[in-house]
């Protein structure tokens, strides 16, 4: 069985094209971003507090808005109904989300529990342990250090990829890689902020495999470049690129297919804590089969011509 | 002819047998009911299959996850002494700058602040060394120290709390992490840890001292408009309530006036607007009749107001401190409603005696025929030289109340009826004999050398737990499922080789975790899906290679040589950089992003050993008949 017959499609001329497409998708996040002030990111980052809770019965979100809006804890009154306050999963869950309060009271996402659940007393499971679904509170100490190894973790990762990417193959492939990467990256951050999800510890965990995954893809085609240009020094660049990519396309579609199908699958089945990011890495997958195809290869084609000039 | 396969049949072999052997304590656990692991656990056998049993992480299987911080400027603060206003100061700011810039090192702070302000710390410190810079040195090897004795100390509360596998770790210099898997009551936990286990005894200042001091603050505060700032602050309905209670005022005499019953002038609404522009301070408070009894609504105002330096001064001034109850109690009101109120207790600024001496702590419920009959209470025991103190403690000061504190809240303030001399009491004022339990754990397991502040904690509850774990299982068995049926038909009698190579990837995936120790959580599940992807890429390009090969005319047996050998160099590059990012994460990752990416490295190396290794042995085992002329793939 054969999915991708021999196929001779021109994938370089229409790098015009394609580099317009993302250049749109990109201006289109970094917009979003700039009007959001920002990626919105988790308690992770910047401390918080994030209580998720689990009724018996459906619950009204405005109903819980206006219950939350005058909290008492420990003789200080708090109003939170103008806090994020969402369905976790189904409508019987209740997530709120409460930024760092400077010297916030003691055990503070343990008070907005009690609070929930004392205020539908009809409505909750018998036993607080089955009530709370999950809590966490994160100091903004913690999470500015978080922010700061997250920071250098992509930079040295990508420094170091590029050093080993300039020495198996040549420095402007390295370049085409990590512009690929990049263009991944924030494709996918874009569409989170438009979308309005948020960017926690295990979306970035996401976020590293999609660019695990979309180097991979750029370099096996990479690999098929060099082998070609090796076998056949005469033939134009352009040409030789377009083959590799025709060459190894059959394969490209074969993995990009089996993995989609394992987190689409996720996706679908894996449960709300894990949706989000699976819908990372969906994402990442497809940008990251495009971004090798469309980016990284002729942006290789790109810098070649530039010199030969 | 397979002579120069068998060595490589025989190191498959025994990889196979070792990871079989590493995985089977984790099949083994996984099968066990809940009794046979208790019976197991009663004999003492179930911790040689539990320490090589892949660990579930709290994300999965529900839990607690705490980071502790130790509080240096406080500790640096009790090791100090002569303390003056210039040390308090640096101290101050140093906390200032410490929440501003949460990155900074408490000891290049201090550094920085003793050469600002001039301080000489040898003042502070001078069993530390003589320079400044030996007392730092010497500081910084103490909080050291401090740290390893706070590290100990849970540990120990840990283990008499009684839960399954607790990790305690510490983490870089001044903290350390705490995971409690499965625990259920988390509130309960939490206190257990944060608690400093601080006992002191204080004498209660006497009712005149206390009125006076009370007349003072008022007078400091009376006009201060501020005041009403924080009050407001505190609770908005209250001002709307007072409109109402004009005629029922509470005058400081009353308050503590020895005929008053008990909670007879707390029938007033929490502020009266005449008497808070005559006493701010007291029309806050009520009469308990031995403690000044504050509305839960006000206890916000006034720990506002008792941290102001006017009223700090005249508390200096006679020598007293404010400390308020641990918990809130009932009282009912002539109107028959209830009013939740703390009690506050004015208490000598230097303590009798500390918890130091205690030697044995122990939960019970009150004898019959006490006062605590029935109730939960702590029985002390303290050695010699507590039980000399204490009797000296007590013997003079017959009739007064002592406080007994734990961690600054006032558990009890009983009044001294006669010498006691046997170095024996109790503590009452529970909750529940939980708590009664928890803090006889505490006592016996000694204070911390330093406050602990809580800056990170994740609960995630057993029903969410079971539900990730349920939810996340199945669907990446349904997605693996699906791939390996996709493989099969798209390469036949090949893709069956692609599928045990994924199976054979997982198992030792799996077996190295095992072997680790290490902990599977959802990012680490994550990885598993990336390993899988990477290993079924590189057959997917392996077979690509050899279908190329063969479309060229190539026997089948130099197909499978040319397609491994051309494909090798593109799976040796693709699989290296990802390494390379896996290592990269592993090595600034904490928590989740680590545990991604020890499954991700693994997972990779295994991955490529597989297809370059294992793989084509088995192709190698059927292109090695002679008489093959097709290849099914």
């Amino acid at each position: 069985m054969r999915i991708i017959q021999e196929t001779n499609i021109d994938f370089i001329r229409q790098r015009k094209v394609s580099f317009i497409l993302s250049a749109f998708v990109i201006l289109a996040g970094i917009i979003s971003l700039v009007i959001n002030g920002g990626p919105k990111l988790s308690i992770d980052f910047k401390g918080g507090t994030l209580v998720s809770v689990q009724y018996t019965e459906a619950m009204d979100v405005t109903t819980v808005r206006t219950a939350m809006g005058n909290v008492n804890i420990d003789g200080q009154s708090f109003d939170f109904s103008r806090e994020e306050i969402k369905h976790f999963g189904g409508p019987s869950a209740i997530l709120i989300r409460v930024p760092h309060i400077e010297g916030a009271p003691q055990n503070f996402a343990q008070k907005i529990v009690d609070h929930l659940y004392s205020a539908f007393p009809e409505k909750v499971p018998e036993s607080k342990t089955d009530f709370i679904l999950g809590k966490g509170t994160v100091s903004p100490k913690i999470g500015s250090e978080l922010s700061g190894k997250a920071v250098m973790a992509i930079i040295s990762a990508l420094g170091l990829i590029l050093l080993y990417i300039s020495i198996r193959f040549e420095f402007r492939f390295a370049l085409g890689a990590i512009a690929a990467l990049v263009h991944d990256v924030l494709i996918t951050l874009g569409l989170f902020s438009l979308l309005g999800y948020e960017i926690s510890l295990p979306i970035i965990a996401a976020f590293l495999t999609i660019v695990g995954y979309s180097l991979n893809d750029t370099i096996v085609i990479f690999d098929r470049i060099r082998e070609n240009a090796k076998a056949s020094k005469r033939e134009a660049y352009h040409g030789v690129v377009n083959r590799s990519i025709n060459d190894s396309l059959s394969r490209t579609v074969v993995t990009s297919l089996t993995t989609f199908l394992v987190i689409f699958i996720l996706w679908l089945f894996g449960g709300e804590v894990i949706h989000n990011f699976a819908l990372a890495m969906i994402i990442g997958v497809i940008v990251g089969t495009y971004s090798s195809i469309y980016i990284a290869s002729p942006i290789v084609v790109q810098l070649h011509e530039n010199a030969a000039k | 002819m397979n002579s120069k396969l068998t060595p490589r049949l025989l190191i498959i072999g025994l990889i196979l047998i070792w990871a079989i052997w590493a995985i089977w304590p984790t099949i083994r656990y996984q099968g066990l009911s809940d009794a046979e692991k208790e019976s197991m656990r009663e004999e003492g056998t179930i911790e040689q299959i539990e320490s090589r049993t892949i660990k579930q992480g709290l994300d999965l299987k529900g839990g607690m996850y705490i980071v502790l911080e130790v509080d240096l400027p406080t500790l640096m603060e009790t090791l100090a002494i002569n303390k003056d206003n210039r040390f308090n100061q640096s101290i101050t700011s140093i906390r200032d700058q410490l929440t501003r810039t949460p990155e900074a090192d408490f000891f290049t702070l201090f550094s920085s602040a003793s050469n600002d302000n001039n301080l000489k710390l040898s003042r502070y410190y001078y069993d530390f060394g003589s320079s400044n810079e030996d007392i730092l040195t010497a500081l910084g090897e103490e909080s050291e120290d401090a740290i390893n004795r706070v590290l100990e100390i849970l540990q120990n509360r840990v283990d008499q709390f009684g839960v399954a596998e607790p990790t305690i770790q510490k983490q870089g210099s001044q903290r350390i992490i705490v995971e409690l898997a499965g625990v259920q009551d988390s509130e309960r936990a939490r206190s257990l840890l944060e608690s400093t286990a601080l006992l002191e005894f204080f004498l209660v200042k006497d009712v005149n001292t206390t009125n006076e001091i009370l007349v003072k603050i008022d007078q400091a505060l009376k006009g201060d408009e501020t005041i009403a700032d924080v009050i407001e602050s505190a609770s908005v309905e209250e001002v709307e309530e007072t409109k109402e209670s004009n005629d029922q005022t509470v005058s400081v005499s009353e308050l503590f006036g020895e005929t008053e019953e008990l909670g007879a002038s707390s029938d007033s609404a929490v502020v009266d607007e005449d008497m808070f522009a005559e006493r701010p301070f007291s029309s806050m408070l009520r009469n308990l009749g031995q403690a000044i009894g504050i509305p839960e609504k006000n206890v916000y105002a006034v720990k506002k107001i008792l941290e102001r330096p006017e009223v700090r001064e005249k508390l200096a001034a006679v020598g007293g401190t404010f400390m308020f109850s641990h918990k809130v109690e009932e009282y009912p009101l002539v109107d028959g409603t209830i009013e939740k109120m703390y009690s506050l207790y004015l208490l000598e600024d230097e303590a009798e005696l500390t918890g130091g001496v205690v030697e044995e702590a122990k939960a019970n419920l009150g004898p019959q025929g006490s006062t605590s009959a029935g109730q939960p209470i702590v029985n002390l025991t303290m050695n010699s030289d507590g039980a000399r103190k204490w009797s000296i403690v007590t013997g003079s000061n017959v009739g007064r109340q002592i406080a007994i504190v734990l961690d600054k809240k006032v558990h009890m303030a009983p009044n001294i009826r006669e010498k006691i001399s046997g170095g024996g009491t109790l503590i009452e004022g529970f909750a529940n004999i939980n708590e009664a339990k928890d803090i006889a754990i505490v006592l016996r397991a000694g204070a911390l050398p330093a406050p602990v502040d809580i800056i990170e904690e994740r609960v995630v509850g057993p029903s969410l737990g079971a539900d990730s774990i349920r939810r996340g299982t199945q669907s990446v068995l349904i997605g693996l499922g699906l791939v390996l049926i996709f493989m099969l038909i798209y390469y036949k009698v090949s893709g069956l080789i692609a599928d045990f190579a994924l199976i054979w990837n997982i198992v030792l995936v799996l077996a190295v975790l095992a072997s680790l120790q290490a902990t599977l959580t959802l990012p680490g599940i994550a990885g598993l899906i990336l390993t899988v992807g990477m290993s079924i890429d590189s057959n997917v390009i392996i077979f690509e290679r050899i279908r190329e090969e063969l479309r060229k005319g190539k026997t089948p047996r130099s197909a499978v040589d040319g397609g491994y050998d051309r494909a090798l160099t593109a799976i040796i590059d693709a699989n290296v950089t990802t390494l390379i990012a896996a290592l990269v994460l592993w090595q600034f990752g904490t928590g989740p992003v680590r545990g991604f990416a020890t499954v991700l490295f693994w997972g990779i190396l295994i991955s490529m050993f597989t297809a370059i290794f294992v793989t084509r042995t088995i192709f190698n085992l059927f292109t090695n008949r002679k008489n093959l002329s097709k290849l099914s793939i």
